[in-house]
């Protein structure tokens, strides 16, 4: 709270000031999301001109689908994979960044422009250069390797080059606050370090990571949000969910139903289950930064 | 100008009370100088008279009007801050002028006018069409109180406005703001920790302490005849001795024992009611070396344990019994650590606290300067 | 303790030849990251110059014959003319809509009194639980019986409140010092004018970065403009990518084009950062608090 008292009393100012903002959260965040855990209670039949209260029905469809089940476990076996490759190359390009001498600011914009990156551009430069038979890098990554890449028809190959994409876009956002949290450590923890002769590698583990770890942890959690969240372009347009469901994101998934196969009761329920893994993150995220503050 | 009149003024912030109960009256154009320990409510005082905080109780009068509901710009106060409060973004003009609009009725000519007289009092015309970022800490207080002034308040409020100056140019504000306080001679009450600051620039001094005020004078007066313990040690550097007696009273006067001394208090017959636990305070400019006392003066023994050259005399760290005392010395007196030494005190320059620090004796009385203080609060 | 052989060691990492062998590799690595995150990038570049046959011939990585003449294609005969206008238009108005009522909604929070204040502010934050994918059926209906599907309202109108935006903008102004707040209070200046002639100069920095970050993130969207926007006239580039996958000559994909298109789809987020990458860059540092 501000430590000076507030100027303005007039409660029928505040009111219309904060007027728009709570008009748009109410009719277009509140509203939809209470009313999505109505609609996951109901059965929508003849196109959703007819709705039914079926309890908790599209939960216990949802919950003993076999198809749900995988792609909850993919999902989050992707998360797993798009936090981990994405913090770990971050943090070489961001270690590399707080090193060197000259050109930083220069090497930073270059090295942070994916932040700019819409995903479904991403996902379109890649589709194509990672093209089973047509992609260059494709062909360079076969002569080198003497493997082949069928990621059209192998399901696994699939799921990692979706990855790889959503991870070259994530680095930007995580470069950013990997070299804000690096820059932010006082010089003199490292100039004791270096005075003792400590090595750059166990700098990295044995100082930095520690002393970054409030920020590690945010990024964990965006980085899972964006995993869940913000990879729908990706699979629409590389993978289709496919092949053999190695794709069918959650986000995917809940996209179909409710669109293609108009289930909007079960997609509702869908989006009930998104919504706990938000709150869970977001919960984490909080309690984890209030321990972070109170240690500092 | 206006005269300000408070009156059990109260500031309640949720559990804490910081300020508790204070009245005071100050007259038409004094300048009076409100100064204490941080958390002491002299910053929370100022904000209640400005406005910028909500009177718990008590009544707060700016000449006739009682204002403890009106709004700041209601008040015609005007206030420099300790940070300058200075627009980043405007330069001195502009920051001169701002709000102006919303605070008088005043055209743009007159606005520019008037900033343009202000800029002349300060000597500062040149400023007007810089940023805050290209002046110095001086300049940029010189704009805030060429804001102040624009505003032709009837009573200015400064809230240790020169705190943020290094020591040299403070020295030389001090005196700029007492020449311009002569020149717009407009009520003025000054909040600072620095007594120093308080007792060179106040007409009057308020020193408050936990809320409350400890005693309201004449720098002088408050100097010559602290009213409490804390006053005694508040005012004045390096500050007074003050060491625990027991009054002892017989026939012949009361005395003042310590387990190394036994002082005879001059005129004391006020205390002999008094016998007991107290204390005695003496500054450090009041006890000298016995060999500079003429006659047979009363002197004791002390053992000199640090010795702090300051220039122009020398500080001497003594202990009697378990106390120490500070003493001023000669500069260049040829005395060190361990010697001990012969002490004599002034005896005009007693004070004698009880055991709840309040005043209960000074060795001079203090009606001798009642007519000194009429004639200061006339002037 | 500094023994004689740290010290030595000290002085040999002291040495002008090891620091610069090291700055040597690190530049090094720096360039052979940055050339591999950029490769993808400078790839469809060059392939956006080439006609089909030569994208077909998997080992050419030439300039191609096309030129700039597919850029051309795409912005015409695949409408990615229209499609980039749609995006801008939506992005602006979710930039200048959601800073606007930011502001507002900062404004209000810091500088008034009034009851239930921290609740109105966590009313505000908990919108952060309620990203697209977990209302898009309710808000799919709601923009249905409000008839706004095909409309700019539709992708624009769930975009202009943020929780994120009010939080930075919250954060911004309690950071001003508290004595400037105290100052206008003093004159009763009103909140319009604080607002317009304080707090805005004062936030320069605050609002860019917002502004980038808001564009960047509106000029991405993919999924809600896909489903509420089945009018191809009225889509947005990044579902014109979707499209553009059926562009085929002969049976044979035209990849060349969609490279093109998809470089046009990247230069305007690609710009403002570069443009703004200060401000972008303070502002996310907030963000993290």
């Amino acid at each position: 709270m501000p430590e000076f008292t507030k100027p303005y009393e007039s409660r029928w100012q505040a009111f219309l000031l904060l007027l728009p903002t709570f008009a748009v959260l109410i009719a277009f965040l509140y509203y939809p999301g209470v009313e999505t855990f109505r609609l996951s209670l109901q059965q929508t039949i003849l196109l959703g001109t007819r709705k039914t209260f079926v309890g908790l029905d599209n939960y216990v469809s949802l919950f003993t689908s076999s198809a749900y089940h995988w792609s909850f476990a993919i999902s989050v076996a992707f998360a797993a994979v798009v936090v981990i490759g994405t913090l770990a190359a971050s943090l070489f390009v961001a270690y590399l960044l707080f090193q060197v001498d000259v050109g930083s600011s220069t090497y930073l914009i270059a090295a942070i422009w994916p932040y700019a990156l819409p995903t479904a551009v991403a996902a379109s430069v890649l589709l194509f250069l990672l093209h089973p038979s047509l992609g260059i890098i494709t062909f360079v990554l076969e002569s080198l390797t003497g493997t082949s890449l069928e990621w059209f028809t192998n399901g696994p190959q699939a799921f990692a080059i979706v990855a790889l994409v959503a991870i070259w876009k994530q680095l930007g956002y995580n470069i950013i606050f990997m070299v804000a949290a690096l820059n932010n450590i006082p010089e003199t923890l490292t100039e004791s370090a270096k005075l003792d002769g400590v090595g750059h590698l166990k700098m990295l583990y044995r100082v930095y990571v520690p002393l970054m770890s409030p920020t590690l942890v945010f990024l964990v959690v965006m980085n899972t949000i964006y995993a869940f969240f913000q990879t729908f372009p990706l699979v629409d347009l590389m993978t289709s969910g496919g092949p053999n469901e190695a794709t069918n994101l959650l986000i995917f998934k809940l996209y179909r139903d409710a669109f293609e196969f108009s289930n909007l009761g079960l997609a509702s329920a869908e989006s009930v289950v998104l919504f706990a893994i938000v709150a869970i993150l977001m919960y984490v995220q909080l309690r984890l930064s209030e321990s972070y503050t109170t240690y500092a | 100008m206006s005269d300000i009149h408070i009156d059990g003024l109260t500031k309640q912030f949720d559990d804490v009370t910081a300020v508790d109960d204070i009245s005071l009256d100050i007259d038409s154009g004094e300048f009076l100088v409100f100064v204490g320990p941080s958390g002491c409510g002299k910053s929370t005082t100022l904000r209640m008279i400005a406005g910028l905080e909500s009177i718990t109780s008590g009544e707060l009068r700016i000449g006739e009007r009682r204002v403890n509901e009106l709004a700041p710009k209601e008040r015609s106060i005007a206030m420099v801050f300790q940070n300058y409060a200075l627009y980043p973004h405007m330069t001195g003009a502009e920051n001169m002028k701002f709000g102006m609009k919303s605070v008088s009725d005043y055209t743009d000519d007159e606005i520019d006018e008037r900033v343009r007289e202000a800029a002349e009092i300060l000597d500062i015309p040149e400023l007007l069409e810089r940023k805050p970022k290209e002046l110095s800490g001086g300049e940029r207080q010189r704009v805030a109180i060429g804001r102040a002034i624009v505003r032709e308040p009837d009573v200015f409020l400064l809230d240790e406005p020169l705190s943020n100056l290094d020591a040299k140019l403070r020295v030389q504000m001090r005196a700029e703001l007492l020449q311009l306080h002569r020149e717009i001679d407009a009520t003025t009450l000054y909040v600072t920790h620095d007594q120093t600051e308080a007792m060179t620039l106040g007409d009057r001094v308020a020193v408050l302490n936990d809320g409350q005020i400890e005693q309201v004078d004449p720098p002088q007066v408050l100097y010559d005849y602290p009213a409490t313990r804390f006053v005694a040690e508040f005012i004045g550097s390096p500050a007074m001795n003050v060491v625990p007696i027991e009054l002892h009273g017989d026939g012949d006067g009361v005395s003042a024992r310590h387990e190394a001394f036994d002082l005879p208090l001059p005129d004391a017959g006020d205390l002999a009611g008094h016998s007991g636990g107290a204390s005695l305070g003496v500054r450090p400019e009041d006890v000298s070396l016995a060999r500079n006392v003429d006659g047979e003066r009363w002197t004791f023994e002390a053992e000199v344990s640090v010795t702090e050259p300051l220039g122009e005399s020398l500080l001497l760290h003594c202990l009697i019994g378990d106390d120490e005392i500070h003493v001023k010395a000669e500069a260049r007196s040829e005395i060190n650590a361990g010697d001990v030494i012969e002490l004599g005190v002034d005896e005009e320059r007693l004070h004698v606290f009880d055991e709840s620090g309040d005043a209960i004796y000074h060795s001079s009385p203090r009606e001798r300067t009642a007519e000194d203080v009429e004639t200061r609060a006339e002037h | 303790m500094a023994t004689s052989s740290t010290s030595e060691s000290t002085l040999a990492r002291l040495l002008p030849e090891d620091v610069d062998a090291e700055q040597a590799v690190i530049h090094g690595g720096l360039v052979l990251s940055i050339f591999l995150m950029g490769l993808p990038l400078l790839l469809a570049l060059i392939m956006s110059t080439q006609n089909t046959t030569e994208v077909y011939q998997v080992t050419n990585v030439g300039i191609g014959s096309e030129g700039l003449s597919n850029y051309g294609t795409v912005l015409g005969e695949y409408n990615f003319g229209q499609y980039m206008i749609n995006s801008v238009v939506m992005s602006i108005i979710i930039v200048v809509g959601k800073v606007t009522l930011s502001l507002f909604a900062a404004l209000a929070l810091v500088y008034y009194r009034f009851p239930y204040e921290r609740a109105v502010f966590m009313f505000i934050l908990l919108t952060l639980l309620l990203p697209v994918p977990v209302r898009i059926v309710p808000l799919f209906d709601l923009m249905a019986r409000l008839g706004w599907g095909n409309t700019l309202m539709a992708i624009t109108g769930p975009y202009i409140a943020s929780a994120t935006a009010v939080f930075l903008f919250r954060q911004h102004f309690m950071a001003i010092p508290a004595s400037l707040v105290e100052n206008a209070h003093l004159d009763g200046v009103g909140p319009l004018t604080f607002l317009w002639k304080v707090l805005i100069p004062m936030s320069k920095g605050m609002i860019a970065g917002v502004s980038v970050i808001t564009f960047i993130y509106a000029w991405n969207q993919y999924l809600w403009p896909l489903i509420i926007m089945t009018d191809q006239s009225k889509q947005v580039v990044q579902v014109g990518l979707r499209f553009l996958q059926a562009a085929s000559q002969s049976g044979l994909t035209r990849w060349g084009i969609i490279m093109a298109g998809a470089v046009i789809a990247l230069l305007p987020p690609l710009a403002v950062l570069i443009v703004l990458h200060k401000p972008l860059l303070e502002t996310l540092a907030i963000q993290q608090k």
